[in-house]
């Protein structure tokens, strides 16, 4: 079984990958959505104890994902670093080793809330830090979700999940690939992330990531 | 020479002094320690407060530096607790000052205190053990000679008790002389409650007050004589009897407290009498947990001052303040457990010589019976234990942070082997194993073996031969968080003014769309918008009810309840027709008729199990009454074995009295098939697998990272700003399970959900009996009368209320054709 699912969206081809990224075959390009890097770290900084790993565990992740693709230009749909203490040594030295494994790789981030108050990433990552609102037709790259006039928005931030109700008191609640009219919201791609459970329009298309493959589940959720 | 002025002081208010209260004073003045156990309103709180007041009298005329310490588990209680304990001394002039340090005492007051303490300050568990992270926390409890812990009972089961051994053993050890003396209820493990009190050292002895106290334990019975429902929750059948009861009380002068088992139920009832009664709006009045403290401040006034003629209340007014004008209690419901049901009674009839009265009012027929099962057990004096916890490793985590920011100079902080033996000197911890010591000590300075590597982490600190926590921020963070009362995450309810109502929990309102309707603060209300953790409501124009599932409700019945409950059916069961049987069984009679007519009532050593076939599928009903945390996890076994021989889906349904497993397939029960069931072997492994141990455990997780400090809830006020430190215990659990899986903290975990969700012991208990009792297996072609509210349970989860309670009329009609 594939852990990619081909889907139609603003009449482009995407995949969605079953590790949480979207990848667009025409552009070679991967969308990346809340990785909220170094987030454990910035805990522990706080005194809050949380073992380590899930930093490694997100770049093996994303190693997957790309050796699963064509992958020239990952897009980080913002909040990349979670705060300013996740400016953690360890963490930064993973990616940055990470970073030279995958040199060749074009890298852009979409400013979001959390990498306003964090700053940027250090500039010898080679990572193009951009606002949202950036045009890659048809595709409006953003982190927020809302919709913009120029293009179908590709965009983060809330963590999307959805509850599928199944017999008496026996719910699941999973992460999803939220795609409605003119905004998509991808899943967090971050370990230690959280979700938001959501609740989609009629029209909309929900696809969860669940036991390495995308499954379409838009028949079996309840509507707004 | 004080003992005549405090004589002269008990004779001028028309009292006479107690033997037991003389008895107190004596051992006091030997520098004795001990717990006082004597009935509500019976003076024990004299007893403890005047011991070191008598030890003073005549030696000083200067005021006393800080020399008692009064812990109440309640801050509501502080204030009326500073009332009884001034009253002596302004009465008698004597060189003592009051004060109390509580979540709610003014930066005014304590201000002053820091300049200086009062002699006998009144405070929390949570208050105290902030007092010891304070720098002159050592020079301010210098001077102190007693503690005394109040309402004991109230703490001894959980971790608020562990925290209060915790800060007694940093207080003897401060002060070796040091006396405690405890006041308790009844409970029925009194000598462990004294011994858990005072921690290794051992020493103090147990005071019986007055307990000659007449408690009246009844039941209000149906007046007219339709037939009694088998079943349902809500059991308005009584409501009719519930409001005359309330009126006569009410022309004779007296209040009525009116206690129901679970918030919902108190909306209802509450709603349910201004709907018989439209002209009691304003004198009757409701109070839970979750309504606003303001709120459930102008209703205790009310309660108090006799203002109010009844009040629907849940146990947010178990303990607690002094209602004198209560004269009338009534137990919707089942009572549950018996030292529950006592102290409920004992809020009417408060002053000594006063008779207590409790009257349960049953809301289906099987009430009637453990209303009449809770009147032996109590009078045979059947009353339930209560365990202390042991070895809490979240609560040993929070406390090493706690005194690692007391102290200061070279006396900041603590050592190693000195604190180590100061914890082992508490009942919770004295076989703590100093790898348990050093596993906690390490998880707050390195986060243990998993974090040792990340200088990042730095909580608590090695400084020299000691460990101290230098951080200011970790410090204000850690005192915002001192405690271990963990409520389920909840969201404001406010109008859109601004006007705050009270909260509930957030797994309700999640559930709610705007424009849904719900029933709280005894209104109906309509939900607009939920923004951040607040839910905005109007008052509702539509009639769509939709009341809040709180948490909490589903308390089992205790195990000397449901014994005394099988007393009654052996009873019944030997009874001939013509014999006198007790008012409550011969309100429900027909029941029992019918039960016999279709099956058989279960002696005391048999287990009755019936078998239905519907077109449902294949019915199994056990019947071992042993509560419904027992039940839930025998369900859950037998239904895994079962499994396990053919594969069968189950679906299972629990009461207090037995549990249903319903299958498509049916099952020939043989012996060898049974014993399988009941066997011992892989027991633990089969029920934490059976139950989804991992999700139960993550969920419990909640209290544990709370306690422990892994959850961070955030400054008061504070906003979004501490949004970024903020991440639910689930996601900490799953990133505790797959990267530190041998974190003890994730056995302590599934440990406390088998002991407080499953009661495994009981469990245990229960099957061992069942491999033993005689089995009785009944076929029928329809549920039996003891079948019913099981399935009723099941069809409640299909159904409206109101198709509900039309089925179940209907369905009861058919059954009682048989009779």
């Amino acid at each position: 079984m594939s852990s990619m699912l081909p889907i139609e969206v603003a009449g482009e081809s995407l995949l969605l990958h079953a590790e949480k990224a979207v990848f667009w075959p025409r552009e070679s390009t991967l969308f990346v959505a809340d990785i909220h890097f170094g987030k454990v770290a910035a805990f522990r900084r706080a005194g809050l104890p949380l073992p380590p790993g899930s930093t490694s565990a997100a770049l093996d992740r994303l190693d997957r994902v790309i050796s699963d693709t064509d992958t020239k230009r990952i897009v980080f749909l913002g909040d990349f670093l979670h705060n300013r203490a996740a400016r953690a040594e360890q963490t930064f030295a993973r990616f940055a080793q990470w970073r030279a494994q995958h040199a060749a790789i074009d890298i852009a981030l979409v400013r979001g809330n959390h990498d306003a108050k964090a700053g940027d990433p250090p500039s010898e990552w080679r990572i193009n830090c951009i606002d949202e609102g950036e045009l890659v037709a048809p595709f409006c790259l953003a982190h927020h979700p809302e919709p913009a006039a120029r293009g179908y928005v590709l965009a983060g931030h809330i963590h999307p999940a959805i509850r599928l109700q199944g017999r008496a008191n026996d719910g699941l609640r999973l992460p999803c690939f939220w795609f409605g009219q003119s905004v998509a919201v991808l899943p967090a791609f971050g370990e230690f992330t959280g979700t938001y459970t959501v609740k989609p329009k009629v029209d909309d298309r929900v696809f969860v990531a669940a036991e390495g493959r995308v499954v379409e589940v838009s028949g079996l959720i309840g509507r707004s | 020479m004080l003992k005549s002025a405090v004589g002269n002081w008990f004779l001028s208010n028309g009292w006479s002094v107690f033997d037991f209260q003389r008895e107190v004073w004596a051992a006091y003045a030997r520098g004795e320690s001990g717990l006082i156990h004597s009935a509500t309103g019976s003076g024990k709180t004299l007893a403890a407060w005047l011991a070191p007041v008598i030890a003073h009298t005549g030696k000083q005329s200067e005021t006393l530096p800080l020399t008692v310490l009064w812990i109440t588990p309640m801050r509501a209680l502080a204030q009326d607790t500073r009332l009884s304990l001034e009253k002596p001394i302004r009465e008698m002039n004597l060189p003592w000052t009051i004060g109390s340090r509580t979540g709610d005492t003014t930066s005014a007051e304590r201000a002053r205190q820091a300049k200086r303490m009062p002699s006998a300050l009144i405070t929390t568990p949570e208050s105290l053990s902030l007092m010891l992270t304070q720098a002159d926390a050592q020079e301010q409890l210098q001077h102190l000679e007693c503690v005394v812990v109040d309402e004991w009972h109230e703490m001894i089961g959980n971790k608020r008790g562990v925290q209060v051994e915790l800060a007694l053993a940093r207080l003897r050890r401060w002060r070796p002389s040091l006396r405690t003396w405890g006041l308790s209820a009844t409970l029925g493990n009194m000598a462990e409650a004294m011994s858990v009190m005072m921690g290794t050292a051992g020493g103090g002895h147990i005071v019986e007050g007055i307990h000659d106290k007449k408690i009246v334990i009844d039941t209000l019975l149906p007046s007219g004589g339709e037939p009694f429902p088998w079943a349902g929750h809500l059991g308005f059948a009584m409501l009719g009897e519930v409001a005359d009861e309330i009126e006569a009380t009410a022309k004779a002068g007296g209040s009525t407290l009116v206690f129901t088992n679970t918030r919902s139920q108190a909306e209802l009832w509450y709603q349910a009498l201004l709907a018989a009664k439209p002209d009691w709006a304003g004198a009757i009045a409701l109070h839970h947990g979750s309504l606003d403290r303001d709120v459930r401040n102008y209703v205790e006034a009310g309660l108090k001052s006799g203002m109010l003629m009844a009040v629907v209340a849940t146990s947010s007014l178990d303990l607690g303040v002094d209602f004198s004008p209560v004269a009338r209690v009534l137990q919707i419901g089942s009572p549950k457990g018996v030292a529950r049901l006592l102290q409920r009674a004992g809020r009417s009839g408060h002053a000594p010589g006063q008779i207590s009265r409790v009257t349960c009012v049953p809301t289906h027929a099987f009430e009637f019976v453990e209303s009449l099962a809770a009147q032996r057990a109590a009078s045979a004096g059947k009353i339930e234990a209560r365990r202390p916890v042991s070895i809490p490793l979240d609560v040993l985590v929070q406390h090493l942070v706690t005194i690692a920011l007391g102290g200061k100079g070279g006396n900041k902080g603590f050592e190693h082997q000195a604190l180590l033996d100061e914890v082992r000197s508490t009942h919770a911890f004295a076989d703590l194993t100093e790898t348990e010591f050093d596993w906690a000590l390490d998880f707050v300075t390195r986060g243990g073996e998993a974090l040792h590597a990340y200088p990042e982490y730095q909580k608590v600190v090695n400084f020299g031969d000691r460990y101290v926590v230098n951080d200011g921020a970790i410090g204000r963070r850690h005192r915002m968080a001192i405690g271990t009362i963990v409520s389920d995450a909840s969201m404001d309810i406010r109008y859109m003014n601004g006007a705050r109502l009270g909260h509930v929990e957030e797994s309700f309102v999640v559930r709610l769309s705007p424009g849904d309707a719900f029933t709280f603060a005894g209104k109906t209300l309509e939900l607009i918008r939920v923004r951040e953790m607040t839910a905005y409501v109007k008052p509702a124009k539509k009639i769509k009810n939709l009341v809040p599932q709180w948490a909490g409700g589903k308390m089992p019945l205790s195990t000397q309840l449901a014994e005394s409950v099988r007393g009654v059916l052996e009873d019944i069961r030997q009874s001939r027709a013509g014999d006198a049987v007790p008012p409550e069984i011969a309100v429900i009679e027909r029941l029992f008729r019918v039960q016999r007519a279709m099956s058989r009532i279960p002696a005391r050593d048999e287990l009755l199990i019936e078998q239905i076939e519907t077109r449902e599928g294949y019915h199994l009903y056990f019947y071992p009454f042993a509560g419904r945390h027992v039940h839930t996890g025998l369900a859950a076994l037998f239904g895994f074995r079962l499994g396990q021989l053919t594969p069968a889906t189950f679906s299972f349904t629990v009461n207090d009295y037995g549990f249903e497993l319903l299958s498509e397939i049916p099952f020939v029960l043989s012996r060898g098939l049974l014993d399988g069931l009941f066997s011992s072997d892989k027991l633990l492994a089969s029920v934490l697998q059976s139950l989804n141990a991992a999700e139960l455990s993550k969920r419990h997780f909640r209290e544990i990272a709370r306690v422990a400090g892994l959850i961070f809830t955030g400054f008061p006020g504070a906003g979004k700003t501490h949004k970024q430190l903020q991440a639910t215990s689930g996601l900490i659990f799953d990133v505790f399970a797959q990267w530190d899986r041998g974190n003890p903290l994730l056995a302590q975990s599934t440990r406390e959900v088998l002991e407080r969700e499953l009661e495994f012991q009981r469990l245990q208990d229960v099957l061992e009996a069942m491999r033993h009792q005689r089995m009785t297996i009944i076929r029928s072609d329809r549920p039996t009368p003891f079948a019913f509210p099981l399935m009723v349970a099941r069809l409640r989860e299909k159904l409206s209320t109101e198709s509900l309670s039309d089925r179940i009329a209907r369905m009861q009609a058919v059954f009682e054709k048989v009779a």
